[in-house]
């Protein structure tokens, strides 16, 4: 079958380093990315079932992989040459149509008893994700044993998957993934009253965020949604933002928003109770310093890697700094977990139209550009359609 | 895009990296700073000036030459000092050699104290500076020459030259303007000496023409002294419509100064000038005493020539041999 | 003998004409045949003594006034008020008008004994003006005696201290003015005249109004209603503005207004060619302007920008009337109209406007996109009597650099507007109903206003509304030469020429339109037929 790998080779990641700096995405042909034919995995265990993709999304973890930008961290819980994604909506063999969890927890890598967080279902934040009978990898779609998305056949154990509704497209269904990431960060953040939120970023993170703390968090009664390019700005408005602000144009906007001052250097006096971003970048996370009221919490839901920002006000203002990753159970909504409400939320919020374009496998590296610049280019996101794949 | 050649075009021309058009036209940096250089403008006007918008109806054009050119800056001291070595060293030899003057009535003005006017009859531009270089010296340099404003200041470098070698003023010749008229008298209230030719312009045959009024009316306004001046054998040396100098003799012949008194009409006063110049060209052709007698009797012989006679007979009456003109010297007196 | 405005029905054999580009300017070729352009009258002579003319006008006064000593008196409360930074415009070279009136007013009083007296900037929502700015406009001897020692003070309508409401007009308009000035014995009102909006009755009760006093006329209806506010007789805004000052008068605030008008030379000599008919030009003007224009090109903005404010104009005094407002604002107004006045006939297609580098609103400053809006839409095209210059549903066009640029300090409450509210609307109705009071309330604006020098929150509402009565009227706007994201944030279309933008004009008022010019500056009022 054939698959996009990633092998871990040095030349082909500083390649790919080097064309991103240029244009973001250009690692995609340099890079460590590249089409294979390889076999289809083994099951690992007999309970585990095999998955024929039919949609598998294009995420920034990934693209941050592609390009050679991904942290040292990953280096120890991942396995080359592995095959990337994680949003994948795919058919077992049953012919029943599933989305899968990606992580890989103790559940899932046969480990019993399973680890303090798995045992208290966080399982996304798994303490033995080298464990088990697994070879490392924190997701499917970082891990070599499992196969990844990006292929047309990969495993997976029945504790990751989640039946998808009856009626759904599989274009819905390839969101119900990221939802269930914006939904973990949305409602990452503390309850309070008439709070005003800010969500930096309207990529797809950005604007399932948006969704997900307007119809599920009735103490935000105003969200500031930082978008560049006017799609974004469009969703993020139909999504349920009470204000667009260019990035230039935050501070102001929260100032407005607010009520409070702004300072000579433009620090504001006060700001916005809970800022959400979905960048991570050092841009972002000192636009959200800025932005933050004293006693405000900042949750970071985009992958954030290394920055290099002032942290006194985070000092001075007792700023909570607060990670969102992946998915668990989610207090705010009743303790239910972060995909069963995500799925509600993809259905009410009508988040399909999220998805802008899809591509073939052999037309990798235009859909890597493509979702490297999907702002500009009027797109949010950007997948692999692999329903047409051969399966060998 | 088809990059298939044209049917019957031969294969597509090999071509190097480095062709001759492109050295040609790319790129040296002299090429390229004289490119910017030569460039014409982007545009005509504001390099150019403006076009008048036919709606508009123009003003009068710009009145700087003609009667309206200002010749102040020839009375300054430099051109002053230009203009004496100039008549010294340049005009007065000239003079010398191609006219051959001969002055005679000095005695008549010597009493004579500051400014006049000094009308004399006009046959050739060789009137001019014979006449300055033979003026008396308290005037030579402090005179003043009436041009034709139409005629020596109709452009401006024509206006400069005269004004700064003969310091010509502008001059209205067949009225009186207000503007010259004007000036001239403030120059002659300040000290300057005017020459003026009051037939306005240069015999067109030889014989003289009447006189305009201009020469009488400034004198009688500034309350100066008219001298009379004759001035005969120009003519000879270089007519009207000639550009050939044939030198020759000339005789100027100063008259006894007409002086206006307060009651005089400008007109009678043109007359008498006009009289008095005729008599010094009878004088000149036959002696003092015919010409005071036939003077006292009003029968001066016309300067204007026969009238009513054809033009035959009036070129016919001027070749006339007279008494002096018969020399044929050629060098100046010793 | 300056002559008159005039109009000039553009041929073939007419030359390109100069058009106001900001901080520059270009020659653009108009259509022939169908084109006209507008020049102002030249300018009208200076009086030979001006401050003789002070004297006689304050001895003198015009209605039922007294001479001003008659006024004066020992133990009184004097204060005199005069008009801010936005008047004249380009700032005219010293002295100023301002300075030569209030010596003459000062040395009267202090021949009368007056000691109380205050001095008033009456810049109603305006800015602050600055140290500099202020010995400029009344001299430092005026300055050095009075701002020592707190004497010197500027308006502040957001003060609830120094605001008294003196009740309301019988159209319910509350009338809320300075304390200081309404509790005076006399208010002295040193104004500049420079176009017909000025002076009369609007000098006191807008130039030390509140907020809560100035909403009633400066809003969406009674700017569309103005037609133009140019022309006092038919304005809603003066109309309210009379009605505002003869109550303050009923309330017993005596007011000796003191007007003075300007010719309108408004460039030095260097930049002479800027106010002459471009057929005139000698070469001495061309050379001046390829020198300026080859220059400017090489030039940074922000460079062109500070040598531009820097200009001085030479203005200079043609009339002081002082007295009862109404009388003398009455023979202002003539004396205004005589410099400025210039008969048009009839209405074009489209009115070409071309926006210099300043408007009342950026002295010192930067021309943000929402003054650009406020100079072409408001100011130039209400330069008119009787009728606009552009008929009906057609085209302004307007010239200006428009960057995307404010002014941190003078402008904070016009970011907001730009990126907020242009953002969601241009409609000045939707723009007053839902954002006014937001902003108009806002207490960080509230606090620049009064202790930094940024105007009020709610000036570029004011600003918007100035243009209501143009937005109104006119089919489309198009901006040539401005930045693109800034012209369609205003709601207009950006052209890069003004070819194109009068290619794109057809689209609105068909093939072959008629054109108009508005060769401004200098100042004129276009009296259409």
């Amino acid at each position: 079958m054939r698959a996009l790998q990633v092998e871990r080779s040095l030349p082909r990641f500083a390649a790919a380093r080097v064309a991103s700096a240029w244009r973001a995405g250009a690692g995609g042909k340099v890079g460590p990315l590249r089409l294979a034919d390889v076999d289809p995995p083994d099951l690992p265990g007999a309970d585990w079932v095999r998955l024929r993709p039919r949609l598998s999304g294009i995420c920034g973890s990934d693209l941050a992989t592609v390009d050679g930008r991904s942290s040292q961290w990953f280096r120890p819980i991942v396995t080359f040459p592995f095959v990337p994604g994680h949003e994948i909506v795919a058919d077992t063999e049953e012919g029943s149509r599933v989305v899968v969890e990606p992580v890989l927890g103790c559940a899932v890598r046969g480990i019993d008893p399973p680890c303090n967080a798995c045992a208290s279902g966080h399982g996304h934040r798994c303490e033995r994700l080298t464990g088990g009978h697994l070879a490392p990898g924190l997701q499917t779609g970082f891990c070599a044993e499992v196969g990844g998305g990006w292929s047309g056949a990969l495993v997976a154990h029945p504790t990751q998957l989640h039946e998808v509704p009856g009626g759904w497209s599989d274009e819905a269904a390839v969101l119900i993934e990221p939802t269930a990431c914006g939904v973990h960060g949305a409602l990452a953040g503390p309850t309070g009253d008439d709070q005003v939120a800010v969500v930096i970023g309207a990529g797809t993170l950005g604007l399932t965020v948006i969704a997900a703390l307007n119809r599920l968090r009735p103490d935000i009664s105003r969200i500031i949604a930082v978008a560049k390019h006017p799609v974004q700005k469009e969703m993020a408005t139909s999504l349920g933002a009470t204000m667009i602000a260019a990035p230039a144009e935050l501070r102001r906007a929260v100032r407005r928003a607010t009520g409070s001052w702004i300072l000579d250097n433009g620090q504001l006096t006060g700001g916005a109770s809970l800022v959400i971003d979905c960048v991570g970048s050092t841009e972002s996370l000192s636009d959200a310093l800025a932005v933050a009221a004293p006693g405000a919490t900042i949750v970071m839901v985009g992958m954030p890697g290394h920055i290099s920002t002032d942290l006194t006000p985070l000092w001075q203002r007792e700023i909570r700094l607060a990670g969102a990753y992946a998915y668990g159970p989610e207090p705010m909504a009743g303790g239910r977990h972060s995909f069963a409400v995500a799925i509600d939320l993809v259905a009410q919020a009508g988040l399909e139209r999220l998805l802008s374009a899809t591509y073939t496998l052999d037309r990798h590296s235009e859909a890597i550009a493509h979702a490297a610049s999907a702002g500009r280019r009027g797109a949010v996101k950007v997948a692999f359609d692999l329903r047409t794949e051969k399966r060998r | 895009m088809s990059e298939r050649p044209l049917p019957g075009a031969g294969p597509p021309e090999k071509r190097l990296p480095v062709t001759m058009e492109r050295i040609r036209s790319g790129a040296t940096p002299a090429r390229r700073v004289a490119g910017r250089l030569l460039k014409p403008p982007p545009s005509p006007f504001p390099y150019t000036s403006p076009t008048w918008p036919d709606s508009v109806p123009r003003p009068p054009a710009p009145r700087e030459l003609g009667v309206d050119y200002d010749t102040d800056w020839a009375r300054r001291y430099p051109a002053r000092v230009a203009r004496l070595l100039l008549t010294e060293l340049v005009a007065k030899p000239m003079v010398a050699v191609l006219a051959d003057p001969h002055v005679a009535g000095e005695d008549r003005i010597a009493h004579l104290d500051g400014p006049v006017v000094f009308a004399a009859n006009h046959a050739s531009h060789i009137d001019t500076p014979l006449l300055l270089s033979v003026l008396p010296e308290p005037w030579r340099h402090r005179t003043v020459v009436a041009g034709a404003a139409d005629y020596f200041f109709d452009t401006k470098l024509k206006a400069a030259v005269l004004a700064l070698s003969i310091n010509a003023i502008p001059i209205e010749r067949r009225r009186v303007s207000r503007t010259s008229a004007n000036r001239a008298a403030a120059l002659l209230q300040e000290g300057w000496s005017l020459l003026i030719f009051p037939e306005g312009g240069r015999s067109p045959d030889g014989w003289g023409q009447s006189h305009q009024p201009g020469a009488a009316w400034l004198a009688a306004r500034t309350g100066r002294a008219i001298v009379p001046v004759h001035v005969e054998g120009t003519r000879s040396i270089l007519p009207r419509h000639s550009g050939r100098i044939r030198p020759g003799t000339t005789h100027v012949t100063f008259g006894r100064p007409l002086q206006p008194s307060s009651g005089d009409n400008p007109r009678d006063l043109a007359a008498k000038l006009e009289a008095a110049v005729s008599a010094l060209a009878d004088e000149h052709d036959t002696d003092w005493w015919t010409a005071r007698q036939r003077a006292a009797r009003g029968t001066s012989p016309g300067l204007t020539g026969p009238s009513g006679a054809g033009t035959w007979r009036r070129t016919w009456a001027l070749g006339a041999p007279t008494r002096r003109s018969a020399s044929t010297r050629r060098w100046p007196k010793p | 003998m300056p002559r008159p405005g005039f109009v000039l029905e553009v041929d073939r054999s007419t030359p390109p004409i100069l058009t106001w580009h900001g901080e520059g300017f270009r020659l653009e070729r108009l259509p022939p045949e169908r084109s006209r352009v507008i020049y102002a009258p030249e300018p009208v002579a200076a009086l030979d003594d001006p401050d003789q003319a002070i004297q006689d006008a304050l001895l003198a006064p015009l209605g039922d006034s007294p001479p001003l000593p008659d006024l004066l008196r020992a133990g009184m409360r004097l204060t005199i008020a005069f008009d801010d930074i936005s008047l004249p415009l380009p700032p005219m070279q010293r002295p100023d008008n301002r300075q030569r009136v209030i010596e003459a007013v000062l040395e009267m009083a202090a021949s009368a004994g007056v000691d109380d007296v205050v001095l008033i900037c009456a810049l109603a929502l305006h800015r602050r003006m600055t140290e500099a700015e202020l010995r400029h406009a009344i001299g430092d001897r005026v300055y050095d005696s009075f701002a020592p020692h707190g004497l010197l003070l500027q308006h502040d309508a957001e003060d609830p201290d120094g605001l008294v409401h003196l009740g309301q007009t019988d159209k319910g308009e509350d009338v809320e003015i300075n304390k200081r000035a309404a509790e005076s014995d006399l208010i002295v009102y040193v104004n500049i005249n420079l176009v017909a909006m000025d002076g009369g009755h609007k000098s006191v009760a807008t130039g030390l109004a509140s907020y809560r006093s100035l909403r009633h006329h400066h809003n969406v209806k009674t700017m569309r209603h103005s037609r133009s506010f140019m022309d006092q007789h038919n304005s809603e805004l003066h109309t309210s503005n009379w009605r505002m000052g003869r109550l303050i008068a009923a309330s017993g605030v005596k007011v000796f207004q003191i007007e003075t008008t300007l010719n309108n030379d408004a460039f030095p000599k260097p930049m002479a060619f800027l106010q002459k008919r471009e057929w005139e030009w000698s070469g001495r003007d061309r050379a001046a302007y390829i020198a300026t224009t080859k220059g400017l090109g090489r030039t940074p903005p922000k460079l062109a920008r500070s040598i531009f404010q820097s200009i001085k104009a030479p203005h200079a005094m043609t009339g002081v009337f002082a007295g009862e407002v109404e009388a003398v604002h009455a023979a202002t107004t003539d004396a205004v109209y005589a410099q400025q006045l210039v008969s048009v006939e009839g209405q074009t297609d489209v009115a070409v406007f071309g926006l210099p580098h300043i408007c009342p609103y950026n002295v010192n400053s930067i021309m943000n996109p929402i003054l650009v809006m406020c100079m072409g839409l408001g100011y130039l095209f209400n330069l008119y009597r009787g009728k606009p210059i552009v008929r009906q549903g057609g085209v302004a066009i307007l010239s200006h650099p428009t960057p995307w640029a404010f002014h941190p300090v003078h402008h904070p409450s016009y970011i907001d507007f730009f990126e907020e509210v242009l953002s969601e609307t241009t409609d000045p109705i939707e723009i007053e109903k839902t954002y006014e009071e937001r902003f108009a309330t806002d207490e960080w604006y509230r606090h620049l206003y009064r202790t930094s020098h940024a105007y009020h929150g709610v000036h570029p509402f004011y600003m918007w509304y100035w243009g209501a009565h143009a937005l109104e009227h006119l089919g489309d706007v198009i901006i040539v030469g401005g930045e693109p994201a800034a012209v369609r944030r205003l709601g207009f279309s950006p052209a890069s020429t003004l070819t194109d933008a009068l290619e794109m004009a057809s689209d609105t008022v068909g093939r072959h339109p008629t054109i108009s010019h508005f060769h401004c500056p200098p100042i004129m009022l276009a009296d259409v037929s």
